[in-house]
């Protein structure tokens, strides 16, 4: 009943202001090869505290910022991570569970120079390698979707055989988080009990 | 004079687009304009103008064809309605002709037009074939081409393709963003419309093998899916309910299935599914990427490429996915087969590390031949006489692509003029 009320709270809360956007979590810890949010990166709050406007930019770069990366990259005709891609995927996962309320798409590219049909194929398999990989860092694989873009979004704007490492790629492309809700299997926090 | 520079131009342009016919003997064809009974005001002009266009299209038309050089309708003599159906032969004896196109143009009470024409044999001195149509007076245009079709097959023993479409993606914006819609025109670049309006990026339109209807894949929604829809734009539907991403689609030749491929977790097989939706059947197990699915002209066989072996190969198995064997042995990689509609041939795209190229073999794998090398010249797809390729070039540099027809003879490809860049042609079997 209370929790109900709560819940009720918490939503007047942001639809009174629509870009504003607390969240219920305590803020990530800094731990082992997980750093410190850089100075100026807003830190989130409770619902009533003073929160930080939780804007899809903010996320971005702040995924960018810590995980090193959204994006890995393949050889050509692969989906093998290599030991880079693996210890961005670490450090991206790591982000995610600690950012449980914003889900990711997985979205995989083919180079130009793959067939149509073939890059949509390789696309998907480069963005199922990684959505794996997070998944077996610990990502709840409801978080996560995939999608590939085959050759249809080049990262080089040039046609030429120099460009396929750029556009083999996989990004974590993140999504503008909702409203905040509450995961039944982890309590809620002291100060709503 | 200006006649024979005329012909002496003509022949030139055949040997330049030659093709396999040139083995054959060239048929010189005299094309007269079609006289009128009484020339009549119509809603698509006076009988006696709409005679010399349809003549002019016919030309246009059996211009394209490698086998045929036809002439006229300038500096041909004219003749009355009556002398349509029986020529007399020795008026047209001194032409330098083959064989004569007659016919003629006739107003209805009903405010239509009758287009007869006919094809003599002036050496044997007998009638090769005929057609007659009524029609709209507008639509002289798709007489002309219907009479110029039967004309081609009458000569060459194949279907014609002037009357048939080409559907294919416009594609406008920068590279990296770009905007994709869906287009058909006739198969010469006129008659130019829109399907989709690029809210979605779209690929891979694929035409059913009776024109009515277009199988496409579609970003709708954010997972890409293959959609079915109708050439008039109605209609719109997802082909299968499914959340796994659907992709390269094609017709079966009945038309009642469409086969095409589907991603799970990594994995790409072919699977294949009644046109009007329903429980796709799967048809590859490999844990490879299968796709590229397109049928043989009497549905029983499927020609696919898969990189089961390492490499994009390609692949022809059962309709059933029994009986699944490796065809290509050329060298490279092979991928994206096209069956040809008279069954003798597939055409294929093959990267050999330097460039892209389309190429086509026998369903066996032997008689392999190279047809063009550009820098990136794919995804060839077969006119409906299974002697001309159009297919999708993009120049080095600035990724600029456009659309290029050749002939299974080889020679140099012709550029087929778009209103934008165009990718991922696709053209339609003939309407008869």
């Amino acid at each position: 009943m209370i929790r109900a009320f709560i819940l009720l709270a918490a939503f007047a809360g942001t639809a009174a202001s629509a870009q504003y956007q607390p969240y219920p979590y305590p803020p990530p810890q800094p731990g082992p090869g997980f750093p410190a949010p850089a100075p100026g990166y807003p830190q989130p709050g409770y619902p009533g505290m003073q929160g930080p406007v939780l804007a899809l930019p903010v996320l971005e770069a702040d995924l960018r910022a810590r995980a090193g990366s959204d994006t890995v990259r393949f050889g050509r005709d692969s989906y093998v991570l290599t030991t880079q891609a693996q210890a961005t995927l670490t450090s991206q996962a790591q982000w995610l569970i600690q950012h449980p309320f914003v889900r990711a798409s997985i979205e995989g590219h083919a180079d130009g120079r793959q067939t149509r049909d073939y890059a949509f194929a390789l696309g998907e398999r480069r963005a199922a390698a990684v959505r794996n990989y997070l998944i077996a860092s610990g990502v709840p694989p409801q978080q996560l979707q995939i999608v590939s873009w085959g050759r249809e979004r080049p990262a080089a704007a040039a046609a030429h055989d120099a460009t396929w490492l750029q556009n083999s790629r996989v990004v974590t492309v993140l999504k503008q988080p909702q409203e905040p809700y509450f995961q039944p299997q982890q309590p809620l926090p002291q100060q709503y009990r | 004079m200006r006649f024979s520079i005329s012909n002496l131009a003509l022949f030139a342009a055949a040997m330049v687009a030659g093709s396999s016919a040139q083995a054959q003997s060239q048929l010189v064809i005299a094309v007269p304009q079609l006289p009128t009974p009484r020339n009549v005001e119509t809603e698509g002009g006076q009988t006696g103008v709409i005679g010399i266009q349809i003549a002019q299209q016919i030309v246009s038309d059996l211009r394209t064809a490698g086998s045929i050089y036809p002439t006229g309708p300038d500096g041909l003599r004219h003749y009355t309605p009556t002398e349509a159906g029986a020529p007399q032969y020795p008026n047209w004896a001194n032409i330098g002709a083959g064989a004569l196109v007659t016919g003629y143009v006739q107003a209805r009470d009903d405010g239509r037009i009758t287009v007869a024409c006919y094809l003599y044999d002036l050496k044997q001195r007998r009638e090769m074939t005929r057609k007659g149509f009524v029609v709209d007076p507008k639509e002289w245009r798709l007489a002309a081409h219907r009479c110029a079709g039967a004309f081609f097959t009458a000569v060459t023993k194949r279907p014609g393709h002037f009357d048939s479409r080409i559907a294919y993606v416009a594609a406008t914006g920068s590279r990296t963003q770009p905007v994709k819609r869906i287009a058909i025109m006739n198969w010469d670049g006129t008659d130019h419309s829109y399907l989709t309006q690029g809210e979605v990026t779209v690929t891979s339109p694929r035409l059913s093998p009776d024109g009515q209807r277009i199988t496409y894949m579609s970003f709708a929604g954010g997972m890409p899916h293959v959609r079915v829809v109708d050439i008039d734009g109605s209609n719109d539907r997802q082909l299968v309910q499914s959340q796994s991403m659907s992709f390269s689609p094609r017709f079966s030749p009945d038309g009642r299935s469409i086969a095409f491929s589907m991603a799970i977790d990594g994995n790409t097989d072919i699977y294949i599914v009644d046109a009007d939706g329903g429980f796709p059947r799967r048809l590859t197990t490999t844990p490879g990427i299968d796709t590229s699915p397109s049928f043989s002209p009497d549905g029983s066989r499927i020609v696919f490429e898969s990189d089961r072996g390492g490499t994009q190969q390609i692949y022809v198995m059962n309709a059933d996915g029994s009986g699944q064997r490796r065809i290509s042995f050329g060298g490279g990689a092979n991928s994206a087969p096209v069956w040809s509609p008279d069954g003798e041939r597939i055409a294929f795209t093959r990267w050999t590390g330097a460039g892209i190229g389309i190429g086509v073999m026998s369903p066996t794998g032997a008689n392999e031949k190279m047809l063009t090398s550009g820098w990136q010249d794919e995804g060839p797809s077969w006119a409906p006489d299974s002697e001309w390729l159009v297919f999708q070039r993009t120049q080095q540099g600035t990724g600029a692509t456009s659309l290029y027809t050749v002939t299974v003879g080889g020679g140099e490809p012709k550029l087929l003029a778009t209103p934008t860049p165009g990718t991922d042609p696709n053209w339609s079997g003939a309407a008869q």
